[in-house]
């Protein structure tokens, strides 16, 4: 029996396994947290800062990241206050800004209320989530993807330019990039003011519960709890076992 | 040195070398510091060590070349004891007469002496000099009389007693308390009380632990750790000795940057002095404690001065800071306990042990205790290292310390925290520089820079300058940081070459809060801090530059033009000549004229122009 932890998340009390983190609490108690980074079994990096919340300490609030936040018994969160919600819309704006090309990123901005964008289009083709150097290196073990330079020069790359033999190929990075879904042409386009039907008819649930899981179509393209926890740990149980055989096999005729 | 094996040994060593230093008739010493070392102070010291020979004054007469002695605007500095004539701007040709007259005799060279340059008196001594006499330098005195590859000057001057005293009579918590009661806040720019963080740390699980000093100084115009490490390096690695004699550390390390040349040779000289001396190993002083010091240098990177950063580069990896959930004090370097405290810090703890923690809590004010080092730099007469009560007006650090403008021109706004801090305008001077007075006015202490600025300077400009800067030196790791510090760069852009419109304003605060609350680290946390302090401080001359398209300043290219105004100009060609672009025609002789679709707007020929013919529209 794992040690259980009482805490409150938005005036909800909430029970999770001790070594949790706030947003895996959150999540598995159907308490909406956006996220992009976040990868379920793979370490949190706490890079795309969409799933921050104010972790209420006395009299003071402090904003931190869901993902890399552990929970501790008798913790105060507020994952959805309005400063909150106004920080991660900041958030989402720059994002799909740079990469207005992803759904995944669209519908975490459409989720997230965004509907005008104030910033020049970029037609950038990473946001540097680091979900594939993480499966890369943390569940694959290949290391065939690292992050290179600083600042606005970072990109990812194979090491020194050239794609390693550590790397088998499986693609794990590409299913897991979130620019690799094909945007849908409604919302974010430039000069484009208004949603898509199917967006619009979501972003109406999700108004009238914010903060809650509807289980929108919006989660899906992003992986979201509610869409990919199931998914994406059946598809990287496949994937290990697919793996697993081949070097087996490649084992027995070396 | 000889190996001391105990606490008698190093009290003898010092006797010793007192009666030695008795015997020195002159003591000539030499400022080696970086700033000296730039106009050239080592031709002067070869100049002083041949002419003593010449003279036949070697034995009478101790060389000695020290750290930054803080005055740099006037090197290479030259300083005659006892008396403490104080020369400036030594050329290697002046030294002989120097030696001639102030060594062999008791004169002075007074063309070489400073003059006050308000009250044209000569002033004779560092204690007549107003640059002196306005600080209270605490730490900064020592690097006069310390050569900083020589533990024996070190010793000398009482060296290592708060280490011996620390050793032989305080219990590790009671270290901790001394350091706590005399409300020591970290230099690096945090303020964070050092002794609660030593408490901490020696309170955290597992039995290993780190003490690490910080000396990746990288603020533009900053350079109080690299005077600090480069002139006094045993104070550092003493007070290290003594945080790891209070946290129960064994190992430790200087984090030093690369571009620091000299503080990383002369950090490398002193650990191996101090390890010969056996003041670092294994059974220091015969006491049973050990602690041993290794040096790590850093590659460039401004992101690693943030202790995360830093810790990862230490361990091999890749210099980015990672959540801060668990406190370093509790997973740290390699997942153990680390303390990590900044150069400045560590040397006041020594200082601290040897005076009482009454005595440091004299000085400053109720959140701010004791001296802080600050580097005066900017459009400011007297530039050099400083250093002051907390507490003290940045009136007094910028007209009495710094002497005012250079050639007349006002005064407009002083930058203080480098890329994290703010730019504080002329009505704020009055405010005490501390820790939280300056956080309320929208600014920092940081880690000490100081950049005076005039009214030659724009101050959206300013903003771009810095946003620049954290643009590149950003890890790039959370998107708040990379992207967001990205977007306000263009949005300042826009507003310096005529594109800004009045939402622009609302949206850089937008994105400004954004990143500020949002950011992974500290760097990014405080990155907009030079945008929202000239906003709030200066909204009128981004007015100026949305609404009329105009820099009032003239410094940002896009929104001004170069004339020559016929009158004043005389036709002598100067500009002409001195023009890159050839943008400049004009008959010998007869007025010039700029053709304003081949100018780049560089300002040569206005720095170039004598007849001031040169005007910025």
């Amino acid at each position: 029996m794992p040690d259980i932890v009482k805490l409150t998340i938005d005036g909800r009390t909430v029970y999770a396994p001790k070594e949790a983190s706030v947003l895996e609490a959150a999540l598995d108690s159907g308490i909406c947290i956006p996220t992009l980074c976040h990868v379920p079994g793979l370490t949190p990096n706490g890079v795309c800062r969409l799933c921050i919340v104010e972790l209420v300490e006395g009299k003071r609030e402090k904003i931190t990241t869901s993902c890399t936040l552990g929970v501790k018994e008798g913790m105060v969160i507020r994952a959805n206050s309005p400063k909150v919600m106004r920080l991660r819309r900041n958030i989402a704006e720059l994002l799909v800004a740079e990469a207005p090309n992803s759904k995944a990123i669209q519908d975490i901005a459409v989720r997230l209320g965004l509907r005008k964008v104030r910033y020049r289009f970029h037609e950038a083709e990473c946001v540097q989530c680091g979900r594939c150097v993480r499966v890369c290196g943390e569940h694959w073990r290949s290391h065939a993807l690292g992050f290179v330079g600083r600042g606005d020069q970072r990109k990812v790359m194979h090491p020194f330019g050239a794609r390693p033999k550590s790397c088998r190929g499986e693609e794990a990075c590409v299913d897991i990039c979130p620019m690799t879904i094909t945007p849908c042409i409604g919302p974010m386009g430039p000069g484009q003011g208004r949603l898509c039907g199917v967006c619009e008819a979501q972003t109406l649930i999700a108004d009238r519960f914010p903060g809650t899981c509807v289980s929108c179509t919006l989660g899906r393209s992003f992986r979201c709890a509610n869409h990919v926890w199931l998914g994406s740990k059946v598809e990287l149980a496949k994937a290990v076992s697919r793996v697993a055989s081949k070097v087996s096999a490649e084992e027995v005729a070396g | 040195m000889q190996k001391l094996g105990c606490v008698a040994e190093l009290d003898g060593v010092r006797e010793e070398l007192a009666v030695e230093r008795q015997a020195a008739r002159k003591v000539v010493t030499v400022c080696g510091g970086t700033g000296c070392r730039a106009p050239g102070c080592m031709p002067v010291v070869e100049a002083a060590r041949r002419q003593l020979e010449r003279q036949g004054l070697t034995d009478s007469t101790r060389l000695r070349v020290t750290g930054c002695h803080g005055f740099c605007e006037q090197g290479p500095i030259v300083v005659v004891d006892p008396g403490g004539l104080f020369y400036r701007h030594v050329d290697p040709e002046d030294v002989g007469e120097i030696i001639a007259v102030s060594v062999a005799r008791d004169g002075a060279v007074e063309r070489l002496l400073y003059v006050d340059p308000v009250e044209g008196k000569v002033r004779p001594t560092e204690s007549d000099i107003p640059f002196y006499v306005a600080q209270d330098r605490v730490l900064l005195d020592q690097n006069r009389v310390v050569d900083p590859c020589a533990i024996e000057d070190y010793i000398a001057i009482g060296g290592y007693t708060a280490l011996v005293k620390v050793l032989t009579g305080m219990t590790p918590e009671s270290v901790i308390e001394e350091v706590k009661a005399s409300g020591l806040r970290g230099r690096g720019g945090g303020g964070f009380p050092t002794g609660r963080k030593w408490e901490l740390c020696r309170a955290a699980h597992g039995t290993e632990r780190f003490v690490i000093c910080n000396a990746d100084e990288g603020d533009p115009g900053a350079f109080m750790d690299q005077g600090i490490l480069e002139g006094n390096p045993h104070s550092v690695l003493e007070g290290m000795l003594i945080g790891a004699y209070a946290i129960g550390a064994r190992r430790g390390y200087v984090y030093v940057r690369h571009e620091y040349p000299l503080a990383v040779h002369h950090a490398h000289v002193a650990v191996a002095e101090a390890q010969e001396a056996g003041l670092l190993g294994d059974n220091i002083l015969g006491t049973g404690f050990s602690f041993d010091v290794r040096i790590a240098r850093g590659a460039g990177a401004f992101i690693c001065g943030e202790s995360t950063a830093l810790m990862a580069s230490l361990e091999g990896g890749v210099g980015e800071p990672r959540p801060k959930d668990v406190h370093t004090v509790e997973e740290g370097l390699w997942r153990r306990p680390s303390n990590l405290n900044n150069v400045e810090t560590w040397a006041n703890v020594p200082r601290i042990v040897n005076n009482g923690a009454a005595w440091f809590a004299a000085k400053g004010t109720e959140g701010s205790k004791g001296t802080k080092v600050f580097s005066l730099t900017g459009q400011v007469k007297n530039t050099g290292l400083i250093e002051v009560a907390m507490g003290t007006s940045l009136r007094t650090i910028v007209y009495d310390i710094g002497g005012g403008g250079v050639n007349g021109h006002r005064i407009k706004a002083v930058q203080t925290g480098g890329p994290s801090g703010g730019c504080l305008p002329v009505e704020c001077f009055d405010l005490p520089v501390d820790f939280d007075t300056l956080a309320e006015a929208g600014s920092m202490v940081g880690s000490g820079g100081m950049v005076v600025m005039d009214e030659r300077t724009c101050m959206v400009d300013v903003a771009q300058y810095f946003l620049r800067f954290l643009q590149d030196e950003s890890c790039g790791k959370c998107v708040p940081c990379r992207l967001g510090i990205a977007r306000m760069l263009e949005v300042v852009t826009d507003i310096a070459e005529g594109r800004g419109t009045e939402e622009d304003l609302a949206l850089l605060e937008d994105v400004a809060e954004t990143v500020a609350e949002t950011s992974l680290c500290a760097l990014g946390k405080t990155a907009p801090n030079p945008v929202l302090s000239t906003l709030r401080y200066f909204r009128s001359e981004y007015g100026t530059h949305i609404r009329e398209k105009r820099c009032p300043a003239g410094v940002c290219r896009a929104l001004v033009r170069y004339e020559i105004d016929a009158e004043k100009c005389t036709g002598c060609g100067v500009c002409l000549r001195a023009c890159p672009h050839e943008a400049i025609a004009g008959e010998r002789k007869q007025a010039h004229v700029i053709s304003a679709g081949v100018c780049v707007k560089c300002g040569i020929c206005r720095d170039e122009c004598k007849f001031d013919a040169v005007a910025i529209l």
